[in-house]
This record gives C-alpha cells, sequence and structure tokens, in this order.
C-alpha cells in the first residue's frame, strides 16, 4: 500500500539522533507493549502485523511513538477474535534451500509496478527501477499473501538485487541500494 | 465525553483482553521484562555480535561458513528464526543496514535496536545520501570506497562483517571483540582503533 511508513528517500526529515541510542522504552507502558505484543504475534505473521500499523492514519503514524505504533497494531490484532481462539502459527526454516531459481545472479531484473491497497514489501522508490540479481536472499513465504492470511503459506524465492543509487535518486549519488524482493515482484528486464 | 484513554490506560485494557481470552498468563508480561533484564552470555546482544565477528576474524573456517551459511554457522551460539546473512567489509566496500518500511533488525542476534536506526531521520535519509547520515555519527567514508545500503525489505536481517583493524595481529577473540560496537555491526562506525 502507499502508506506514510514507506519513508526511503524522502526529503525532509531532519538530523539523525545518533545519541539517542537505546531500545526507546521512554515510559513504562512502552516496555509492556513490548512484552505483550509476543503471545499475540505468535499467533499471527509479523507480515499481518506491519500491515496494521502500516494502515495507521498518516499523521497518526508520524505523531506517535514507536510502541504507540506497536500498540495500535496489537490492539488491532487484538480485536480479531479468530485470532485470540488460534493457536500459535507455524513458521518455516530460517534457511530453506531453493528448489528453483527463474532469475540468475547477474540477470538484469525490472521491478514490477505492483501496486496494491495490500501488504507490499516493495519500498516506493523501487518501483519500475532496474537492478542487477546478486544473490538468493532466502526462501520465504510471500509477505503480501502472509499479511493477508494471519498464517505462512508456501515459501518463495526472495533475491537481493543491487541497484545504482543515481537511477534511484540522481547523479549526486554514487552508492549501491541493495533490497530483497520476491520472484513475483521481478520480471526480465 | 470523557478524554482518550492515555497510553498506558489502553495497554492495561489490552493486558486485561488478552488474559480474559487466555492469550496472556497472569504475570506474563513481568516474567518476559525480567527475563529481558537478566539476560545470559548467549543471549541476544551487541556483545554477542562482536564475538562473532571477532571469531570470524581470527578462524577462517567459520567465517567463511558464517558468510556461506549464517543461519547454520550460528546454530550452536544462537539458534535462529528468520534468515541471516553477514555482510563483509573489504578494503574497497563498506555496507550498511536499514530498514526504509518499518525496523526490521538482527534483533535475534543484537538485541532491540536502538532508537536511532527506528528513527523516521534515519529510515528516509540513509538510502538516498548515506555519506551524509554516516558523517552524522563522525564516520568519513574514504572517496573512493564503494558504499552498499541494505534495505532490509525481506524476513533476511543483515549483519555486518567489518575489516579487522591493522595492529591486532595476536590478539586474542574477547580483546577482539572489545573493538566492535554496535554501531559496527550495523555499519554506521568503524570498529575502534588498536591501542
Amino acid at each position: 500500500m502507499d502508506g506514510v511508513h514507506d519513508l526511503g528517500g524522502m526529503h525532509g526529515f531532519g538530523p539523525v539522533p545518533v545519541d539517542d541510542d537505546g531500545p526507546g522504552f521512554h515510559e513504562p507502558w512502552e516496555a509492556r507493549v513490548w512484552a505483550l505484543s509476543g503471545p499475540v504475534m505468535r499467533r499471527t505473521t509479523i507480515d499481518r502485523f506491519r500491515y496494521s500499523i502500516e494502515r495507521m492514519a498518516p499523521a497518526a503514524y508520524l505523531t506517535s511513538s514507536y510502541f504507540g505504533r506497536w500498540l495500535h497494531a496489537i490492539e488491532t490484532l487484538a480485536a480479531d477474535p479468530e485470532l485470540l481462539d488460534r493457536s500459535p502459527v507455524t513458521r518455516p526454516a530460517p534457511n530453506l534451500p531453493p528448489r528453483s531459481c527463474r532469475f540468475a545472479t547477474g540477470e538484469r531484473v525490472r521491478v514490477r509496478n505492483a501496486v496494491t491497497p495490500g501488504h507490499t514489501r516493495v519500498p516506493r522508490y523501487l518501483r519500475r527501477q532496474t537492478g542487477t540479481v546478486r544473490r538468493v536472499a532466502c526462501v520465504w513465504p510471500d509477505p503480501t499473501r502472509s499479511a493477508a492470511t494471519g498464517v505462512y503459506g508456501e515459501p518463495v524465492v526472495h533475491y537481493t538485487v543491487a541497484f545504482a543509487a543515481a537511477d534511484l535518486f540522481g547523479p549526486d549519488t554514487d552508492h549501491v541500494v541493495t533490497a530483497d524482493l520476491t520472484e513475483t515482484d521481478l520480471e526480465a528486464e | 465525553m470523557s478524554p482518550d484513554p492515555s497510553p498506558a490506560q489502553r495497554t492495561e485494557s489490552l493486558e486485561r483482553h488478552l488474559r480474559d481470552h487466555g492469550v496472556l498468563a497472569d504475570g506474563e508480561v513481568d516474567a518476559d521484562l525480567a527475563r529481558a533484564e537478566s539476560a545470559d552470555g548467549n543471549a541476544p546482544s551487541p556483545a554477542l555480535g562482536a564475538r562473532v565477528v571477532a571469531r570470524a576474524w581470527t578462524d577462517p573456517t567459520f567465517r567463511a561458513r558464517l558468510l556461506d551459511d549464517a543461519v547454520a554457522a550460528l546454530a550452536d551460539l544462537r539458534p535462529l528464526t528468520v534468515p541471516v546473512a553477514v555482510l563483509e567489509d573489504t578494503p574497497t566496500l563498506h555496507h550498511v543496514i536499514v530498514c526504509t518500511l518499518c525496523s526490521c533488525y538482527p534483533s535475534e542476534l543484537l538485541g532491540p535496536p536502538p532508537a536511532w536506526y527506528k528513527s523516521f531521520e534515519y529510515r528516509s535519509r540513509v538510502v538516498r545520501e548515506p555519506r551524509a547520515v554516516l558523517a552524522e555519527f563522525g564516520t568519513e567514508v574514504p572517496e573512493g570506497m564503494e558504499l552498499d545500503v541494505h534495505d532490509s525489505t525481506a524476513e533476511q536481517r543483515y549483519l555486518v562483517l567489518p575489516l579487522r583493524p591493522t595492529g591486532t595481529d595476536g590478539w586474542d577473540e574477547q580483546r577482539l571483540a572489545g573493538l566492535v560496537t554496535r554501531n559496527v555491526l550495523i555499519g554506521t562506525a568503524w570498529p575502534r582503533p588498536a591501542t
């Protein structure tokens, strides 16, 4: 979804608060939200949790504290009676090998312009951009589906794709940005 | 009309709601908070990440395994439930990690992320102007050094394996680990120089 959470490359934010080095519990309730999130998160997917945050009203997102956003998400998830009745969901193994890969290392690929009101892990600044496949990143369930269903489905291949920052952000840059994208987010150039 | 409940009041209601539905046991939140404070030596922390780096600097076999399959290489030290990849710095290439969409971080190794990592400022800016952002940390990236910024857009989490500082020949793992701070493992700082 085109949400305010999709911050990559946005102008207008100031200096990084480099000295704000702690976990960010500014008030006791924030630590409690962190602790009570575990039992709720175990009954759903991390993607559904993220999607709950992404759907906050933009002004509320920007003015809530980090754990204020968590509180909103856990409240949203905990309002679903089906989730409360559910047993903990099964997670896939973290280092599954790929069974087959559509794209090879070194191949040029374009990011699809997969606009959706649902959850996506394709940042706006990468849509329609062309990059180079570096390697298989991981084999993990599709985040759009995991957010929609609240359970982890069939794992799919994710690729680490490298993009020239000059293509993304203009000629004054000389670095590289990589992102991990699913096979269905990509098409051959 | 009564005013909107405060976050603290909302948290209390939420705890009650979860207890009523059997999702949360009595005292579970307090027990979890106490456990987080009394973490053992292998618990996720920047120190654990520093140990991994120091071991990679001194043990070539471990280093090769770590770069090839970090989840398998770290299984004895810390069982991981998410994919993890280790990014190797070279004399001409430096890595830095971010999550522009939320705050994905290698928490299973390093513990909770620092507040700055979760800030809108870091998330929005480091993909566009990493040299300027690193300079705010006091970290100058030499001219000609390539910079790779890794946006953690999937479940895979990243950890930076920095260059071993010169002047550390013969140092043991513990002493080497003392050169590695949390920001080094994220890529916003260099290891401390040998003294």
